[in-house]
């Protein structure tokens, strides 16, 4: 049986605690009385991964069978999640790949001729020829690509068509093939609860018109957070826009998710416990810890990006996208919940080398807040751990570093936008249309493999929410005009780092450190 | 007459001109003893077998990958082959053979014979042509000699359970363009009743044009179309007439779905289940 | 009279080729310059004045000249020995002057004048060899009339400017090169909707800035500093933005909207700004500047490019208008290019640019800062006369 996540506090004997901090990894003693959050150990995998994907799809819920929905002559559509999911990417095989070759094959029988497989990118990069075999397999690829087997274009004016709008006046969009096919087959990956459900059409499949409509910073702001979606405007409006999809087309949605196995062996330090290291997962540590210091960035960022997850399958369902989605919820919440007793003033974040947007990237100081204030801040359901007015203390090098070709847009974000304000409001107001219409980002985003040009948009407004709540920032070991320009303070090290927060939240802070990844989510009571 | 080896070396070497070109005013070269005619049987023997899979996988397969990345589609359909099948392509370079080799899977590609001009490979360079034929498995194939002969030579081929690689237009192509198909194909399609596999290759003459020896790195695609069967009473004009077109076909843009088939045909083809049939 | 004076050496310039150009070099053991008591300069002709200056600026220029990488196309329009110094601020029978150095066919005594300065453009005049003087482009490369690196000069009236008492000596040994920046800045005819890049930020591209932000109303005025003192300048002297060298393209881009091919060496820009101004004079400006202006808009080269390699094929393609601007004259509105100089000058605030100024004797101190000034963050390095008599 796997243990439950836990709540540990520090005394005198605990061993120090890891802090993931950028291409690299440090051990840090946090004061005694300080707590670590521990996510519960990775839940064993499905016995027969295959067989329990047959069994979804021939027993949906709240829906037909797949098999009674194929018939010869009709147009069909598989839509699939694209890189972002799951982080770090999934050794082989991808769970993309185990779905689409059973759903492939019950379209072969049923003799359905007219199939287009797409990658849902929504205003992410356009995945390459490589990323896609990976994501779907050799046998998929060599069939379907490229004429049939593609990533959605969110900037084609003749792909994209306009489905409607909804009771609160959001404006709806479709890719034009799905909302045109006789049956759209939704293939996604749970890694938290901010996915899937009618998030997954209404922003992997829309265009800038119907996906501006929540990622704003008016929505985020009242998603509380957005990794739990009864308390979430973000997936309020999705849903509402999900349901007009539903009403315009025919969908058929398979969910999956997977445990949190998230390093292979060679990091199994990354994955334990402090308490539970051996002498090989100390040795392993150093031996990371060392090479981390001395090797040139390049070179550990290949290696930690080659790292694959060895997650196994944990539920498969399908059918209607509600009905699945709730279930699967319970699913993930399973794999990710840990009880946390009341808030503290400190929360200290070791970020790690990737986020959902820097696959095969370096990830550049806007996806560190990204990350850091945005997606682990909002591990949280209820209260976030961090009380209001209390101190966030992330750890990351935070270096001037940008892809150029997977981040144009993010590089002027930094360089023009942030030197102006970091106010997410003044930045929406401001320079937020000049981004999407820029022609060079249209044009690297539809040719190239780069962002749309407002994505860095929204990953400041992801942490919008962080940035209210919190008094103050601190990020160890960043680099200092970088983080100034990110409107953060910066230490060298995590004692400075709580000396400066206890002149913002007082003496004898409390303090607890949200040991991710492998990923959590606190319930807060 | 004194013992001076060095002197009728030099006297040799001065006196037949080596090293260069061969003069104007002498007669053409004429094999005026006739070389003995053979298949080069030894080639598909055991010790040969053996060290041409050792150089394929250790030299020559990375070899390749390292020089033209090739981009290979279709390769399911190889997987299907039940018998022995004649696979034709177009031909701009010498790279072409290797390329192809290294597209077609394993199981197939050690059971492929390859065709190499007879006058070329075998005739002008001797050789050379050993040497080619252990590495690539290659017979001599008569250009110019009687038709019949030489396809009844390599339909014993068919017959004894090995591929044939043929390039159908006879030669390489002077400009990448691809060239009119020799019926001879159709011909031995028709008579040993085997399946076509029609390829289309692109890009090996950036690799290494006609003329040019010194292979230079540049990408190459192969494409691999759906097996054609001749029709019961087709005749091997218009069958070869199809075999051109489908690789013509493949030279364009996205294949459709008449020469590589419907995906759920490939579907099918490259299951697992399928491999296992044979 | 004490000067500074360049004395021609083959040996010593082709030394001074040889080793780079090195500052330490260039005022040692091959320093061309030799400081000393030499003649003073006779008048030449009737009506003209003899002027004491009282600072006298380090052009770039006159560091080419001394570090050996001026171009030997000016050797010819050069007569040696001369004392150098052409920016100068200087007293003339009781009041300060500034000095226009241009030797023009009015200043060379001869009647009638050439079709050059006929239009007003005596520094493109075409008897710089004839008249009443030695051939010279210039005062301070001129073996007969002086320059600002010594205790006198000569002038024709017609180079003599009255300095308003307002304008500290500080900001009027500006003047002259503020003038090659209007002069500049009206060459390039700049739209109300254009996007203008001045690349490079020391004494020219500065008085570049502040001459387009005065006389033009661009949409936007990008700067391209190295270095970071420059920058706040720069913004003073109405710069929209000032971006560093290496993030120019990017910079550039995103203020037109263009799009950008990352190319072998350099990146270039499809579409990009309207005119530049290139105040470097560097083969790197300039290949930059080519490159991120728009097809068939205006590079208008300020700074004295030496022999440079620069990649003419931008310019073919793009069918750019490359446009010299060496100096003054009469601009459009029949107004002296000194003239509206002047009446800028007191606006600018230009005695902050100004400094540290050295006296003669310490000329290799004051050479050397003046090589690395924007490092040191100095802007215009100035030699002080105005002890020198007493």
């Amino acid at each position: 049986m796997s243990r439950p996540g836990a709540v540990v506090e520090i005394d005198r004997t605990m061993p120090p605690v890891l802090f993931h901090h950028g291409e690299g990894v440090r051990l840090e003693r946090l004061p005694v009385g300080s707590r670590v959050i521990y996510g519960p150990d990775p839940l064993p995998g499905l016995p027969h991964p295959q067989r329990a994907i047959r069994r979804a799809l021939s027993h949906p819920i709240e829906d037909d069978p797949l098999p009674s929905l194929l018939r010869a002559g009709m147009k069909l559509t598989i839509a699939v999640d694209d890189l972002s999911l799951p982080l770090p990417p999934m050794a082989a095989p991808d769970v993309r790949q185990l779905v689409l070759q059973e759903v492939l094959e019950l379209a072969a029988e049923a003799g359905v001729e007219d199939v287009h497989l797409i990658i849902a990118t929504g205003l992410h990069r356009r995945m390459t020829a490589d990323e896609i075999r990976h994501a779907v397999g050799d046998r998929v690829f060599s069939t379907f690509y490229p004429e049939r087997l593609y990533n959605h274009d969110a900037e084609d004016p003749e792909g994209n068509v306009h489905i409607g709008v909804t009771e609160k006046g959001e404006e709806v969009t479709l890719n034009r093939r799905a909302a045109e096919s006789d049956l759209v087959i939704y293939v996604n990956l749970t890694l938290v609860p901010m996915d899937g459900g009618h998030k997954s059409m209404a922003t992997g499949l829309a265009s800038y018109r119907g996906i501006r409509q929540h990622h704003n910073v008016k929505t985020l702001l009242g998603s509380r957070s957005y990794m739990h979606p009864p308390d979430s405007d973000l997936h309020h409006s999705c849903i509402r826009q999900g349901q007009l999809i539903e009403d315009a087309v025919r969908v058929f949605h398979i969910e999956t998710t997977v445990n949190n196995h998230s390093f292979p062996s060679i990091a199994n330090f990354m994955q334990k416990r402090e308490t539970d290291w051996t002498a090989s997962d100390q040795a392993a540590f150093l031996a990371v810890k060392q090479v981390t210091d001395l090797a040139p960035t390049h070179i550990k960022r290949q290696v930690f990006h080659s790292m694959r997850a060895p997650y196994a399958l944990t539920s498969v369902r399908a059918g209607q996208v509600d009905a699945v989605h709730e279930k699967t919820l319970e699913s993930v919440r399973e794999q990710l919940t840990v009880e946390v007793e009341g808030q503290t003033d400190i929360v200290t974040i070791g970020v790690p080398y990737i986020g959902p947007y820097n696959v095969f990237a370096p990830m550049n100081p806007v996806l560190v807040v990204c990350t850091g204030l945005g997606y682990l801040f909002n591990l949280y359901r209820g209260r976030p751990v961090v009380r209001e007015g209390g101190v966030a203390i992330l750890s990351h090098p935070c270096r001037y570093e940008f892809d150029s070709v997977q981040h144009p847009s993010y590089i002027d974000f930094y360089d023009e936008v942030l030197a102006d304000t970091t106010d997410p409001h003044q930045i929406e107001q401001r320079y937020e249309e000049r981004f999407a219409t820029d022609p060079w980002y249209r044009q690297l985003f539809r040719k190239s493999h780069a962002y749309h040009g407002v994505h860095p948009f929204y990953a400041w407004y992801w942490a919008a929410h962080a940035m209210q709540h919190l008094g103050d920032v601190i990020i160890v070991g960043g680099d200092r005009d970088t983080v100034h320009r990110l409107g953060f303070k910066c230490a060298t090290r995590l004692e400075d780092a709580l000396e400066m927060a206890e002149q913002t939240v007082g003496r004898h802070p409390s303090i607890s450190h949200l040991r991710l990844p492998p990923l959590l989510l606190a319930d807060v009571r | 007459m004194s013992f001076d080896p060095l002197g009728d070396l030099e006297q040799v070497r001065r006196g037949f001109r080596w090293g260069e070109t061969r003069p104007s005013t002498w007669a053409p070269a004429a094999p005026a003893v006739p070389e003995p005619a053979t298949d080069l049987a030894w080639a598909r023997t055991e010790p040969a077998l053996t060290a041409r899979k050792l150089i394929q996988r250790g030299v020559s397969m990375p070899f390749t990958e390292l020089m033209a990345r090739p981009h290979v589609s279709g390769r399911e359909w190889l997987d299907q082959l039940d018998r022995s099948a004649i696979i034709v392509s177009n031909h701009v370079s010498h790279a072409d053979t290797q390329l192809l080799l290294y597209a077609l899977t394993d199981r197939v590609r050690e059971r492929t014979v390859v065709s190499a001009a007879d006058d070329y490979w075998y005739q002008e360079h001797p050789w050379v042509g050993r040497m080619v034929s252990l590495w690539l498995n290659t017979f001599p194939f008569s250009r110019t000699g009687k038709p019949q002969t030489v396809l009844a030579n390599s339909g014993m081929f068919l017959q004894s359970g090995w591929h044939l690689l043929i390039y159908a237009e006879g030669t390489r192509s002077p400009d990448g363009r691809m060239g009119p198909f020799r019926p001879g194909v159709g011909y031995l399609a028709t008579q040993n009743r085997a399946p076509v596999v029609p390829i289309h290759l692109r890009g090996t003459d950036r690799i290494m044009a006609r003329g040019r020896s010194i292979p230079m790195p540049a990408p190459a695609r192969v494409r691999i179309g759906k097996p054609l069967v001749a029709a019961p009473k087709e005749d091997y004009r218009a069958f070869t007439r199809r075999i051109e077109d489908a690789v013509r076909t493949l030279a364009q843009g996205p294949p459709d779905d008449a020469v590589r088939g419907t995906w759920v045909e490939r579907w099918r083809a490259s299951s697992p289940g399928a491999r296992g049939r044979r | 009279m004490l000067a500074l004076q360049y004395v021609r050496s083959v040996p010593r310039y082709a030394a001074l080729k040889a080793t780079g150009g090195r500052p330490k070099l260039a005022t040692g053991e091959f320093s061309v310059l030799h400081l000393g008591d030499v003649e003073d300069p006779r008048l030449p002709a009737a009506g003209w004045h003899q002027v004491r200056p009282r600072l006298a600026g380090i052009c770039g220029s006159d560091l080419a000249a001394i570090t050996g990488h001026a171009s030997l196309y000016l050797d010819p329009l050069t007569s040696y020995p001369f004392v150098m110094g052409h920016e100068v601020v200087g007293e003339c029978d009781g009041s300060r002057v500034v000095v226009e150095p241009a030797l023009g066919c009015e200043v060379r005594g001869l009647d009638p004048v050439c079709a050059r300065c006929a239009e007003g453009r005596p520094g493109l005049c075409e008897n710089v060899d004839s008249g009443d003087l030695p051939v010279g482009l210039q005062t301070g490369y001129c073996s007969a009339t002086g320059g600002g690196w010594g205790e006198t000069l000569i002038a024709h009236p017609r180079q003599l400017h009255e300095v308003p008492a307002s304008l500290a000596d500080e900001a009027a040994v500006l003047v002259e090169p503020l003038a090659c920046s209007v002069h500049a800045a009206l060459r390039a005819e700049i739209g109300g909707d254009d996007v203008i890049v001045v690349q490079g930020a020391g004494t020219i591209g500065l008085l570049t800035v502040a001459a387009v932000r005065q006389l033009t109303s661009p949409r936007r005025l990008i700067a391209v500093a190295k270095h970071p003192s420059q920058r706040e300048h720069a913004l003073r002297l109405g710069a929209d933005q000032v971006v560093r060298p290496d993030e120019a393209f990017q910079r550039i881009r995103f203020a037109t909207s263009a799009r950008r091919l990352d190319g072998r060496d350099r990146p270039l820009l499809l579409g990009g700004a309207d005119a530049t101004f290139e105040c470097t004079g560097t083969a790197a400006g300039l290949n930059d500047a080519v490159r991120y202006t728009r097809a068939g808009g205006t590079v208008v080269a300020v700074g004295m490019p030496g022999e440079v390699k620069v990649d003419w094929a931008p310019i073919w393609q793009r069918e750019l208008h490359v446009l010299g601007a060496y100096a003054y004259g009469v601009e459009g509105d029949g107004r002296r290019t000194f003239e509206i100089a002047l009446e800028l000058a007191p606006r600018l605030g230009l005695e902050a640019l100004t400094g540290p100024l050295f006296g003669l004797g310490a000329y290799r101190d004051a050479i050397t800062y003046a090589l690395a000034a924007g490092r040191l963050g100095a802007v215009k390095v100035a030699f002080d006369l105005r002890n020198l008599g007493a």
